[in-house]
């Protein structure tokens, strides 16, 4: 297996591809399959859209409706906002931004991306009609153990192989972090994107058993006549519950901090300034990952659980906008006094960031209780989440795409189809999100196929249509945009940016053995936010 | 004195209000500098190509926006708290219904003074329209405070009374409850916002509110009909 490391991917036959240990390879097949599962899940939410638009069935029945919708969330919430970012980005960027060779395990790290893309075929099984699965990404039991739900096993191993996948990878990172970097960088000047994702990590390996943990009693409940949720023979549905959110509030910081971590690298470099408040920056990335784990309660204010539980949570909770707010407030802080370029991963990491403030600013009521006992299960909800996991999360993956795509397939991706695709993205995204919210604060309940003729429902619904299919062309021009770069995008040099941060110091696309045979040599005062010349472009 | 709709909504909607000043406040002392920096600290060749390196922190401005975010949030989840203490304490003499859910409708029994049934409706699951017919309607008093006792006999539903606007899940295995008064006679909408399968989207209830004379009237009327079937 060593010659297939030898090889370039831009010249990899199947059999290298197939058999290889590359942290780059691994990472470029991560988010390639991250990126299909994505657009696949934005057609089906299509579709979800065009079946709301107005009142009645017209495009699905409520069954397909079920279907399309857990696969839109399971796919969405699992592929893009974990493994595209996580498997695809953290893979490439890791070992390159601490100066390591490979990853620590690389075998291992071929191990978690053939466990995703074991998942990812169960996954494609339930397209099969008699497969189909519908009891939501969150697979409450009872109904999950319902005949209606349909095929639960599905469920089940995809997420017993994605768990494989996050552990295996989250040991390897954190392992790779803790002791492969080169000589010279040190916990305080690794970039921020690293901290974040060693953060994720560390969630990521303590809270995913709990979920394998949920979805295995889910499967002995349903299959083999457990009880452990079945409330007739001394089980508790809201067993299953807590240990599901146990682990799956926490994802969704392990979805959103690399995020962060994609703003503050390119909010840097094309500030051309360090980033502001480095130190509370990497504090507050912390305190997110150690708050995330008080929390999940918030998703279950009008399950039954009792009232002091309920207000417990809800200080907590808004505890969490605390650390966030530092963020948001140090990004805007690194803009003033800088030297600001305008180019499309900036417009992405500025967008993304608007979008989370705005779904930060919309988590508030859903951290305070009384607003939730009037939300909860409403379409505010979904508005809220889109914004920060949907939209903030989509435009910081577009951001790092057109950032790190010299770096990944030595072009520059086209710069006019960033700039169109971003602001399609932007506006369709705040037309469609926006509407969603109101409509939830007027009452309309989440994951409604139908809804009676209420006049101020209909009309949000049609306006949230037509951002929509805004969003669906903005994302369509993205992806339009890659095919380009890679077939005809202009040459790109080592280091576009003029980024004095380690991955942009070798050629683009990286080589195939990194730095070379030795670590690279790290300055005593290496920062990676330490701009001097202005960009090469 | 201006007339409220219904409670616990009333309480709800100020608590809507005050968050939305914070949340607009907040925006504002966000967004707006950092538009305004956007403008201003432009890339400039040969002008401006490199930003003040000097400006990478500032521990007395990371303190503030530390400590007054945590100030203002604390604030917040209290006043919440208050107004979720009155969402959640029930009334002096409430009137009490015990609701259940099933796939996919609603059974509702108005009880006794002593707690005994003496009248149930139950809605029917219609697939595709939203009409009610007369007879499937949850009758409650107007400007009396209704007590819901909740359950489920097979998945998780949730009770949202819409002009209320409170939900609370039915849970099967448990009993949870939430309370509401609506003071204006009408119809109004109930949802199930607890995803519960094919039918979720039709699970729904018209909530038919009426003056606390006509409730007394239907209410024994039913009853004396029960009895009648009774004895024959």
């Amino acid at each position: 297996m060593r010659e297939a490391v030898a090889v370039p991917w831009f010249s990899a036959g199947l059999k290298e591809w197939i058999f290889t240990t590359d942290h780059k390879k691994i990472g470029i097949m991560y988010f390639v399959t991250g990126l299909v599962f994505f657009t696949v899940a934005g057609l089906f939410g299509m579709i979800l859209r065009f079946e709301q638009t107005s009142p009645g069935f017209q495009v699905v029945s409520p069954s397909f409706y079920n279907y399309l919708l857990t696969g839109h969330g399971a796919v969405m919430l699992l592929w893009w906002a974990i493994a595209a970012h996580i498997g695809g980005f953290g893979n490439f960027l890791l070992p390159l931004m601490i100066g390591a060779r490979d990853v620590a395990f690389p075998r291992l790290n071929a191990l978690s991306y053939w466990a995703f893309f074991g998942a990812s075929v169960i996954v494609l099984l339930t397209l099969i009609p008699g497969n189909h699965i519908k009891m939501m990404w969150t697979g409450y039991p009872p109904y999950a153990a319902h005949a209606d739900a349909g095929v639960t096993a599905y469920y089940v191993f995809a997420i017993h192989l994605l768990g494989v996948s996050s552990i295996a990878t989250a040991v390897n990172f954190i392992t790779t972090y803790l002791r492969m970097r080169a000589p010279g960088i040190g916990f305080w000047n690794t970039n921020l994107y690293i901290h974040s994702l060693i953060a994720a990590n560390v969630i990521q390996l303590i809270g995913v058993p709990s979920l394998a943990g949920a979805v295995t009693m889910l499967f002995l409940d349903r299959y083999l006549g457990t009880n452990f949720f079945n409330p007739a023979l001394g089980g508790d549905p809201l067993l299953y519950q807590n240990v599901f959110w146990f682990y799956s509030h926490p994802a969704v910081y392990v979805m959103i901090i690399p995020i962060f971590g994609f703003f503050s690298e390119i909010l840097a470099t094309f500030s051309r300034k360090p980033i502001f408040g480095y130190k509370s920056m990497v504090f507050a990335i912390w305190g997110i990952a150690v708050i995330s784990f008080i929390v999940w309660i918030h998703h279950m204010f009008t399950s039954g659980v009792p009232d002091w539980a309920r207000v417990l949570i809800s200080y907590t909770t808004v505890l969490v906008a605390v650390p966030t707010g530092i963020k948001i407030f140090n990004w805007i802080a690194t803009l003033h006094g800088g030297a600001i370029i305008l180019r499309s991963p900036m417009l992405y990491t500025l967008g993304g960031i608007f979008m989370f403030l705005i779904g930060g600013l919309t988590g508030i009521p859903n951290a305070m209780v009384a607003i939730d006992l009037g939300v909860h299960d409403s379409l505010f909800v979904v508005g809220h989440f889109h914004y920060v996991l949907g939209m903030a999360l989509t435009m910081g993956i577009f951001g790092a795409v057109i950032y790190w795509f010299p770096k990944i397939t030595g072009r520059m991706y086209p710069e006019n189809l960033g700039k169109i695709s971003f602001w399609l993205v932007f506006i369709g995204a705040n037309i469609f999100y926006f509407t969603q919210m109101v409509a939830g604060f007027l009452g309309m309940p989440r994951r409604y196929p139908d809804y009676p003729p209420i006049p101020e429902w209909v009309t949000l619904n049609q306006i949230s249509t037509i951002g929509a299919l805004i969003l669906g062309v903005g994302v369509l021009v993205f992806l339009v945009g890659m095919i380009k770069g890679l077939t005809s995008g202009e040459k790109a040099p080592a280091n576009p940016w003029n980024s004095p941060s380690l991955e942009w110091q070798i050629d683009s696309p990286a080589p195939v053995n990194n730095f070379g045979e030795k670590p690279p040599r790290v300055e005593p005062d290496y920062h990676p936010y330490k701009y001097g010349a202005p960009p090469a472009f | 004195m201006e007339e409220v709709l219904a409670y616990p909504a009333k309480w709800w909607n100020e608590a809507v209000l005050v968050w939305l000043v914070v949340a607009v406040v907040i925006y504002a002392v966000t967004a707006l500098p950092g538009i305004y920096f956007i403008v201003k600290y432009r890339f400039k060749p040969g002008e401006r190509e490199i930003g003040d390196q000097e400006k990478h922190g500032h521990w007395g401005l990371e303190a503030l926006w530390t400590i007054v975010p945590t100030i203002v949030v604390l604030v917040l989840a209290t006043y919440s708290f208050a107004v979720f203490k009155k969402q959640r304490t029930v009334p002096e003499g409430a009137m009490t219904i015990k609701v259940t859910g099933f796939m996919w409708g609603w059974q509702v029994e108005y009880l006794d003074d002593k707690g005994n049934t003496v009248k149930t409706v139950v809605t029917a699951y219609n697939p595709t329209s939203y009409e009610v017919p007369e007879e499937q309607k949850i009758v409650v008093p107007a400007g009396k405070p209704i007590k819901v006792l909740l359950t489920s006999m097979d998945v998780i539903h949730a009770f949202y009374v819409m002009p209320a606007k409170i939900v609370e899940d039915a849970v099967p295995g448990r009993i949870t409850y939430l309370w509401f008064q609506i003071n204006k006679p009408g119809e109004y909408w109930v949802f199930c916002r607890e995803f519960c399968g094919t039918g979720h989207s039709h699970m729904f209830a018209k909530l038919k509110v009426v003056p606390p004379e006509q409730f007394a009237l239907w209410l024994k009327g039913e009853t004396e009909l029960a009895k009648r079937s009774n004895d024959i």
